[in-house]
């Protein structure tokens, strides 16, 4: 099957996409007027658009755009054109669709796929329903009011005569394709908002799913590579002949830098037999680096910097009102300075893809969360049309925003272009916490004046870090206004406020991390409130309802309200009311945040013995407006808790020389099953727009639980991670 | 070949570096993919096998350690996918982005064998060893206490 194989006028959908403000052109191609008209001869399938393939034996495909990682966006979106299709999600099998602009924005991130595709794909699937309960009437010789779809078949009204989607399939190839199909209601859902489970659990126990490093073809060579460890360094010598005296390697390749965006930084690649010896034969290579001028990068040091620079004025960003005289007129001020290392995303799947450049095509196999990316950046590479770069999506073994950069799909171009044959290069582990796109090392501090009446009259927000923007832009010399928007459009919204940004200068490539800079602000806006309700004298669940409530600004009502329904949810099945009865070394913790368009609140109960914590319970309550997997939901839920707390306990990424210190799992000791609390979600249901939640559970919870340990220890943890292992 | 070792109740010849790690033998000469690659010093879990019926890390096993052995991998730990652990991890809707749950299946596997009547503390301390990123082991302790009684009912 493939869906190209008809001829197709193409009309633009339009949809509005709240999520950036930007417009999805999707192209649902329409089957072949001249085929149609081919005398009753007619396709063999059904392909009503590029997501929805149904074969005469009503065998249905569906298609998924997005990257699937784990957050389950290929059952979420899939489920949602079987729901509007109103197929039996028994004859469903779930595609993973090869990089293609047909598909809509393929680019998996920003917890976005289900704010900017929802709609969509569900008009894919309900104009597929629509088209096959056309040609159904025409057989029946009815109208189509006097038919509906149920379960795979279209149903007579009249008769209750039945025709399948598998007999209507080519028929339905030929019905006209509706330009605004209706959409279900909610109350009319079979799998919208139910707890299906993911579509590839069985491959996944059996281990049949195959992930960008288990790609097997015909011919195939293994590829390791090596990095400089300090970037902008460049390679000045490299002696081979160790390396090809061993047995099985074939040929050792210089990797040139990539400069356009998220490209490989060049290294030496070794190809040989299987992955093991071209891994072996590295180690047998005597480089010699240029490591250029961020070898001084130090994380130690440069964090201090930070913290002085934002203990001190700065560039401001944005004001707000009147902030010196709220300071002038304060009864008193609270100032505290926060700080958080750089993160590694560390998927348990190493980057790796399969590479296969011929003289007239090339093919890839990649875990990626961007196949546009590849398709542009190997095109440019191979001086060819990036449509001819043919990009199949893998499942990724965990991303976590680290596969969004796909520099080892680039490096394993380059070798697979020098040997001629097909290559899967496979990093190690070490290369993989070495050479990342890290999250921002960063400092905040935050002063609030605070009036005779309790109330917090004014706000100033210093941040300082690294932007992603230093990426595209070297003479980026601190976050801008975007990256410090967060601190204006917080949801407390304090009237007298201003935001500094202070410099800091990138020296290693930062990239977005699971809930990017939400992770910092998340921490300090929750801990920071945790600490001036410890000031006033109140519980921290009543300080934040009237500091919240203290926001009159009428277009954020409706965040203040949502934000205050998903904490006093999590406070009260946290038991928060009970919490003086609690033993004197155990403490409950409690933080709101609002991220990607989702409302997550945590409450975590810890235990603190000495300077051991143990974390014991942590309640979790969500709204992410109207939700599609309710199962998926608790479990972005539960993942978030557990890599929130490994970046908020223990794992950093340490810098000495320019270069990474950690290598492995055992220097970066993210949480395992003895760490694990128990984790409960409550979900709260309404219709507002499905918003993402593959990022925004993790904000909350460094906040809850820095709380939660000065509750339990009166101990205050204000730098992310609270007890970094010693490199 | 005078080396052979026997995987999932297949002989195979061994006629490669006796260094090289039984994870590697198996991913790239013989295409078994479902055990994986996550660390390479033994201290993830990703690349866990039955080495005569005992979880072993594939990655630091050199070839040499297992000639004459018999290995089982994901692929050969049930003919039909359905090991109570398989379908424990079914029910309890397990995995996320699945890539260390062959690793973490074959840990639990294994344990389960020596101990049908595990309790919570037991399963921490057998499980430690195998990581998740996508941080699913609530699950898993759950997966692993459903398949210890059906288990532990085979027995009966």
């Amino acid at each position: 099957m493939t869906i190209a194989n008809i001829s197709r006028r193409s009309f633009i959908k339009t949809a509005s996409l709240s999520a950036g403000g930007f417009m999805l052109a999707l192209n649902l191609p329409i089957p072949n007027e001249a085929l149609a008209q081919a005398s009753g001869h007619l396709s063999a399938n059904f392909n009503p658009n590029a997501f929805i393939h149904i074969t005469d034996s009503g065998d249905t495909f569906i298609y998924c755009g997005r990257s699937e990682m784990g957050q389950g966006i290929s059952t979420a979106l899939t489920s949602a054109v079987a729901d509007e299709l109103e197929a039996d999600w028994q004859r469903v099998t779930v595609k993973q669709a090869d990089g293609d602009e047909k598909y809509g924005p393929q680019a998996t991130g920003g917890s976005a796929s289900i704010r900017t595709m929802f709609i969509p794909m569900r008009e894919a699937g309900a104009a597929a329903k629509e088209m096959l309960i056309t040609a159904a009437a025409k057989v029946w010789h009815v109208t189509t009011s006097d038919c509906f779809a149920q379960n795979h078949y279209v149903i007579n009204k009249i008769n209750q005569q039945k025709l399948s989607y598998g007999e209507l399939a080519s028929l339905a190839a030929n019905s006209p394709v509706p330009s605004k199909p209706k959409l279900k209601d909610k109350s009319e859902f079979n799998y919208i908002g139910k707890s299906l489970a993911q579509h590839n659990q069985t491959d996944i126990v059996t281990g049949k799913l195959t992930y960008g490093v288990d790609t097997k073809i015909s011919g195939l060579k293994y590829a390791a590579m090596v990095h400089c460890p300090v970037l902008g360094g460049r390679l000045k010598s490299v002696d081979v002949s160790q390396a090809l005296t061993m047995k099985g390697v074939i040929e050792v390749i210089k990797i040139p830098r990539f400069n356009v965006p998220f490209g490989s930084i060049g290294g030496v690649a070794i190809v040989a037999d299987n992955t093991w010896t071209a891994q072996q034969a590295l180690k047998k290579l005597v480089i010699e680096w240029e490591l250029g001028k961020n070898q001084t990068y130090n994380t130690k040091t440069y964090k201090q910097q930070l913290v002085k620079n934002v203990e001190k004025p700065a560039k401001v960003i944005f004001e707000r009102g009147d902030v010196s005289t709220a300071f002038k007129q304060a009864k008193h001020v609270v100032k505290a300075t926060y700080t958080g290392g750089h993160i590694s995303h560390s998927p348990m799947e190493p980057n790796a893809s399969v590479v296969w450049v011929k003289d007239n095509s090339c093919e890839v196999w990649a875990a990626t969360q961007s196949p546009a990316d590849i398709q542009k950046t190997l095109g440019q590479y191979l001086n060819r049309d990036p449509k001819d770069i043919i990009v199949h999506v893998t499942m990724l073994g965990g991303a976590f925003g680290r596969k969004f950069k796909c520099d080892y799909v680039h490096e394993a171009a380059v070798i697979s272009k020098k040997i001629k044959a097909p290559v899967q290069l496979t990093w190690s582990r070490e290369e993989d916490t070495r050479t990342g796109y890290y999250h921002s090392i960063n400092a905040q501090h935050i002063e609030a004046a605070i009036d005779d009446k309790g109330n917090v009259s004014g706000w100033l927000h210093r941040a300082a870090f690294p932007p992603i923007a230093s990426l595209f832009d070297p003479s980026v010399d601190r976050a801008t206004a975007g990256d410090l928007g967060v601190i204006e459009e917080h949801p407390i919204g304090i009237k007298n406020l201003r935001s500094e940004s202070g410099e800091a200068i990138a020296h290693t490539r930062i990239g977005w991390y699971r809930a990017v800079y939400a992770l910092f602000y998340g921490f300090s806006f929750g801990t920071f409130i945790d600490e001036l309700a410890y000031k006033a004298k109140l519980d921290t669940l009543s300080f934040t309802k009237k500091l919240y409530r203290h926001n009159k600004t009428a277009d954020q009502h409706e965040q203040v309200e949502r934000s205050l329904n998903v904490l006093e949810l999590a406070s009260e099945k946290a038991g928060w009311a009970n919490r003086s009865n609690f033993p004197s070394n155990q403490g409950l913790g409690i933080a709101v945040h609002f991220s990607f368009g989702s409302y997550v609140a945590m409450a975590v109960k810890v235990e603190v013995k000495n300077d051991d914590i143990n974390v014991l319970n942590v309640d979790c309550a969500i709204d992410c407006g109207q939700i599609l997997n309710k199962d998926g939901a608790t479990a972005q839920m539960e993942g978030a808790v557990v890599m929130a707390m490994s970046l908020s306990l223990s794992t950093e990424i340490v810098f000495k020389d320019g270069a990474v210190v950690n290598s492995n799992f055992h220097n970066y000791p993210v949480m395992r099953i003895t760490d694990m609390p128990t984790v409960n979600v409550h979900i709260i249901e309404n219709n507002h727009k499905p918003t993402g939640l593959g990022e925004p559970g993790l904000a909350p919870f460094p906040a809850a639980l820095s709380n939660a340990v000065f509750a339990a220890s009166g101990k205050r943890y204000r730098d992310l991670p609270f007890q970094p292992m010693e490199l | 070949m005078k080396n052979s070792i026997i995987i999932n109740n297949k002989h195979h010849p061994v006629d490669v570096n006796s260094e090289m790690p039984l994870l590697w033998f198996l991913r790239d000469n013989l295409a078994y993919t479902g055990t994986k690659f996550g660390c390479g010093m033994g201290v993830c879990g990703a690349c866990t096998v039955h080495v005569d019926g005992v979880a072993m890390r594939s990655c630091i096993m050199p070839m040499s350690s297992v000639v004459g052995k018999k290995i089982t991998t994901i692929e050969g730990l049930s003919e039909q996918g359905d090991h109570p652990v398989q379908q424990a991890w079914l029910k309890n809707k397990v995995p996320q982005c699945g890539y260390c749950q062959a690793g973490q299946i074959m840990n639990a596997a294994s344990f389960l064998s020596t101990n049908n009547n595990p309790t919570a503390n037991e399963i921490d301390t057998a499980m430690q060893g195998n990581i998740c990123r996508c941080g699913t082991y609530q699950r898993i302790k759950k997966a692993i206490s459903d398949a210890a009684l059906v288990l532990a009912k085979e027995v009966k």
